[in-house]
């Protein structure tokens, strides 16, 4: 891993969403690793040191609001910044809720993008929490 | 005469004009009678409606009768000196009919013999149409209890239904002497929660929805309200239960929610499918921007996908919508398959995924509607490429397809080793609007491929595993179902 790049995981089921996001991510200067699930991206974290994490609310297997809270409960991880990425942005607000209230303590995602993802406001958004 | 001799008859004379004008007054009908049935004396009430009928005989005058009356309280009375009362219906002389009250009384002489009998006729006309009324009403009220085009019942302590209507009988047969649970639910014992036991204990009416089975097994919704019947104490004697079908309610409720799901479903799905054209399109033209032409190709590719992926689904809603019959003729599973076997292996080798397609050589033909076996067969290979494209634990796939004839049925296979399923997924697999595939499914797919299958009366059985991957075993029968029929000719 090169030291100077931000590096941002993306985590996403479908191959050409996560193709499509590494592209333009990796267009705009950010190195760019993937995974297409939960396990996955855990087993990448230590090696990967992510900036960010890009999170599809809806994986296979876990959920990304599952991977969410087990990053957030792992000191390592704790302050990395989580954007979620959603198709339904209602449904992730009411699921945020219920499925966080069941957790207390845990901080939601810091950023949720819906789909399809407007590419410049995902640039703030990485730019905004990045900086901070 | 002495001084005292004439007071006492003075105050027998006072009392005797006294006794004549109470006599005189009484409010009904007064008439004595001699052992003949001559009216020896009558009260003006008597007089008014009967006339100067003095020595006249009383059933002459009473009821215009040329004999003694079959029932004649006087000539009992003559007989066993005692009171007989009875009902009889007068006609006075103007013609009007009173009915009234009788009572006869004797008159004794000092040697205790009956000479006379006094009878008392007071009208009970009144009481008569109040009477009359009443059992109108209560008539009525019957004729309501049957009719209401909803189910009654009265139930007691026991349970036991005492009276219910006709919408009662005819749906849930006859109810005397059973109990409530067991003719509208066909339990042998009392419900967990029973409403009408709550009336009982709160005296207070109750309303709750229940599914409720008639006599031939149909099963309704209803809605039924439950109210205390109360006797002259105002304790709860019964209670009586309404019930009101509301299963086309229910019906119309469930297709709209339906369709509220299937809105969300496909704005959810349409979302999902513009991300990926939306991703498409920037690698295409940052692909030849950049001067990257495998970025291009890959671009392209998704653009390909998310369009056929917006035909199938379009297909999938139409299908959903319209709900059609099926069209049997023979299905030739060779033909079918040889049909789409090209696209279906690009596909497969664009998701690096090996498909081998093993048709038996004497699997022949079978009836069935084509057009919707090849649409089921579709699903099924394309949700399997599906799991093998989401799996990105391993690089290279493979897809086994067979089909082959096992009578009675036709079999067919389809296995991954793809993602896999997990319990969850599995069990929800063939419900409306369930997707495993987060955004990019509408969860039509399986739920139209298993209401194909049960059409055709086959079965579909999944076997599948996280990160083992998914087999799904088709059956189609190779006899026609006898509910579906063959088209007939200009159908």
């Amino acid at each position: 891993m090169s030291g100077d790049a931000r590096r941002v995981l993306v985590v996403d089921d479908d191959p050409d969403i996560v193709d499509y996001l590494a592209s333009f991510l990796e267009d705009e200067g950010f190195e760019v690793r993937t995974a297409g699930r939960c396990s996955k991206a855990l087993e990448m974290m230590d090696e990967v040191r992510p900036h960010a994490v890009l999170i599809d609310a809806l994986l296979p297997g876990k959920s990304g609001l599952d991977l969410l809270v087990t990053l957030r409960k792992n000191n390592e991880w704790a302050d990395v910044p989580i954007v979620v990425i959603t198709g339904n942005d209602r449904l992730l607000e009411d699921d945020c809720q219920s499925y966080l209230g069941a957790h207390q303590g845990v901080r939601g995602p810091d950023g949720v993008l819906g789909k399809p993802v407007d590419r410049e406001t995902l640039l703030n958004v990485l730019g905004t929490l990045l900086t901070s | 005469m002495s001084n005292t001799d004439a007071t006492a008859r003075d105050r027998r004379a006072q009392e005797a004009a006294t006794y004549e004008r109470y006599w005189e007054e009484m409010p009904c009908y007064l008439s004595v009678h001699d052992r003949d049935f001559r009216i020896i004396d009558g009260n003006r009430r008597f007089r008014e409606d009967f006339g100067e009928s003095i020595g006249e005989l009383c059933y002459k005058v009473y009821k215009g009768r040329d004999e003694v009356c079959p029932d004649c309280p006087v000539e009992a009375t003559f007989a066993d000196g005692l009171s007989h009362p009875s009902e009889q219906l007068l006609t006075t002389r103007a013609g009007a009919e009173v009915p009234v009250m009788v009572h006869t009384t004797p008159i004794r002489d000092e040697k205790g013999e009956v000479v006379a009998v006094m009878e008392m006729h007071t009208d009970i006309g009144e009481v008569k149409r109040l009477q009359a009324l009443l059992q109108r009403s209560q008539e009525r009220l019957g004729q309501l209890f049957e009719e209401v085009p909803c189910f009654i019942t009265v139930q007691g302590p026991d349970r036991v239904i005492q009276h219910a209507n006709r919408k009662f009988r005819e749906t849930f047969g006859n109810p005397v002497g059973e109990n409530c649970f067991k003719m509208y639910k066909h339990r042998e014992e009392q419900c967990l929660v029973c409403p009408m036991q709550q009336t009982f204990d709160s005296g207070e009416a109750r309303e709750h929805e229940e599914i409720l089975f008639t006599k031939d097994g149909q099963k309704l919704n209803a809605l039924c309200t439950t109210a205390p019947l109360r006797n002259a104490d105002g304790e709860v004697e019964a209670v009586i239960e309404m019930c009101i079908d509301i299963t086309q309610i229910r019906e119309l409720q469930s297709q709209l929610a339906s369709i509220g799901l299937l809105v969300g479903s496909i704005s959810h799905g349409i979302k999902g499918l513009l991300t990926g054209l939306d991703g498409g399109i920037y690698m295409v033209n940052s692909g030849f921007a950049k001067a990257k032409p495998e970025r291009v190709e890959k671009g392209w590719e998704m653009v390909q996908r998310n369009v056929e992926r917006i035909r199938s689904m379009v297909l999938d809603i139409l299908y959903y919508a319209k709900d059609r019959e099926l069209t049997v003729e023979d299905v030739d599973l060779t033909a079918i398959v040889a049909d789409f076997r090209e696209g279906l292996e690009k596909k497969a080798s664009d998701a690096d995924t090996d498909l081998h397609i093993d048709i038996a050589a004497d699997c022949g033909v079978f009836p069935g509607d084509a057009q919707a076996i090849r649409a089921m067969l579709l699903n099924l290979l394309e949700n399997s490429l599906d799991a093998c494209r989401m799996d990105s634990d391993q690089e290279h796939h493979a897809i086994r397809f067979a089909i082959r004839r096992e009578a009675p049925w036709m079999v067919v296979e389809v296995e991954d080793d793809g993602i896999g399923m997990d319990r969850e997924t599995r069990e929800k697999l063939f419900s409306l609007f369930f997707s495993s595939k987060g955004i990019k499914g509408t969860g039509l797919g399986l739920f139209i491929s298993n209401k194909i299958i049960d059409k055709h009366g086959g079965t579909i059985e999944v076997d599948s595993e996280p990160g083992r991957g998914t087999q799904f075993l088709v059956r189609l029968p190779l006899q026609a179902k006898p509910s579906i029929k063959p088209e007939t000719e200009g159908a």
